[in-house]
């Protein structure tokens, strides 16, 4: 009974402050989260958007999806189906991560409606090398994607960056970080393909 | 009476000159280092990341001096980290909801304001031990002290390796960008030639 009483004595004020600024933050929270969220939702519609400006709604597939990373680890993957007016799907896109040279990357990747060809891709999140490594946000890398396959880009360190194919010419002293975008895009496209034709949502004609 | 009423605005002049220049946190006393290099890159970032300490810095002395004779002393860097970690949250959420490419861009760096020693140093060393209005003129002080060794680092560094300051064009279009002066090395040198020459100033005067 002493030991109680002197343990709160000593840290009646600690608990008080805990209980206080616990709920302080709980309320915060509670009136920021759903802008937080929102503001998510707009950035990933927004990239979405630039990548498939044909479409005018991003529905998001209730389908749970998951894949392996390239760390070896489950990550889970919410698909977006990109409809047009005439509400025809033309396109998915979905945001995934992989290593990069100094960080996580995070990129948003849209492909066709048959998961044929890229529309291309865009950075969510980046901590790469600047002047070297984020050049990956730049236009001229990343128009090599558009219209690239989807089954399968290669990485290659000399080129023609204006040729649209399956291979992709690295950045010059960020090699590193170019083959991590390429290997994001392999892993996460391949899996991703073989999961929503496994539910028939692709490649029977269904939504094309 | 009157002479009471004399000293009070001098100590209050005194204690927010002090973090201004003679205690400066980053060039006089060398505290705050991760933000200083991590987040200078450019100016903006280093606007907000200072505006972020100001907050926290004020919020948190404000608390201690309020509950500081209640603090028990084997509990008190408990209570401060306590203290210290709330606002930086409430910070952290009001960047990610108002200034969303801001948060992004400054990273892990407003969680880490949370380990930054100049908050905890003036809640140990000054709003534990004065009042409250010595304790927010304080905050107020060494925050804007911060602020402006942050901006003055963002704004040389963003200069030199852009040729901009808040996206315009301020260098000459013949002006070789010098990328260098955005990356962890270019911050290691802006702060270093500075630190070399606030002590040259110091030097001089005294």
């Amino acid at each position: 009974m002493l030991k109680i009483k002197h343990f709160i004595q000593q840290s009646w004020l600690l608990i008080v402050a805990a209980f206080c600024f616990g709920l302080l933050i709980a309320v915060t929270d509670a009136a920021l989260s759903p802008k937080i969220q929102q503001n998510k939702i707009n950035k990933l519609n927004d990239l979405a958007a630039t990548l498939l400006p044909q479409a005018k709604d991003f529905i998001p597939v209730k389908l749970e999806l998951e894949i392996n990373s390239l760390q070896g680890k489950k990550q889970k993957i919410t698909v977006y189906k990109a409809l047009s007016k005439k509400d025809k799907c033309i396109g998915w896109s979905f945001n995934t991560s992989g290593p990069g040279f100094a960080d996580k990357i995070e990129l948003v990747i849209a492909v066709d409606s048959n998961f044929k060809a890229l529309a291309g891709f865009d950075c969510l999140a980046t901590n790469e090398t600047p002047g070297f490594g984020d050049q990956i946000k730049n236009d001229y890398y990343q128009n090599q994607f558009k219209g690239a396959s989807a089954e399968g880009l290669t990485l290659t360190k000399t080129g023609d960056p204006e040729k649209i194919d399956e291979e992709i010419v690295a950045i010059t002293g960020a090699t590193v970080s170019s083959q991590a975008v390429v290997s994001i895009i392999n892993n996460s496209l391949i899996q991703i393909k073989q999961q929503l034709q496994q539910h028939g949502l692709i490649g029977n004609d269904r939504n094309q | 009476m009157t002479e009471t009423s004399d000293i009070k605005p001098k100590i209050y002049q005194q204690t927010f000159l002090a973090g201004l220049w003679r205690e400066n946190p980053v060039f006089r006393l060398l505290l705050g280092m991760c933000p200083t290099l991590a987040v200078t890159a450019a100016l903006k970032p280093a606007l907000t990341m200072g505006l972020c300490v100001i907050f926290v810095l004020v919020c948190s002395n404000i608390v201690v001096s309020l509950m500081r004779n209640l603090l028990k002393p084997h509990l008190r860097i408990l209570m401060f980290t306590l203290t210290i970690s709330t606002f930086v949250t409430i910070a952290d959420l009001f960047l990610k909801a108002y200034v969303p490419k801001m948060s992004e861009a400054l990273g892990p760096y407003v969680p880490l304001i949370i380990v930054n020693c100049i908050i905890i140093c003036r809640a140990e060393a000054c709003a534990s031990k004065n009042n409250l209005a010595v304790s927010i003129i304080d905050a107020l002080g060494m925050g804007l002290g911060f602020t402006f060794t942050l901006c003055v680092l963002g704004a040389i560094r963003e200069l030199l390796s852009t040729g901009k300051i808040f996206e315009i064009q301020m260098m000459p279009g013949a002006f070789v960008p010098w990328a260098a002066l955005s990356m962890p090395v270019g911050a290691f040198l802006t702060l270093g030639l500075l630190l070399g020459l606030v002590n040259q100033i110091t030097k001089t005067r005294s």
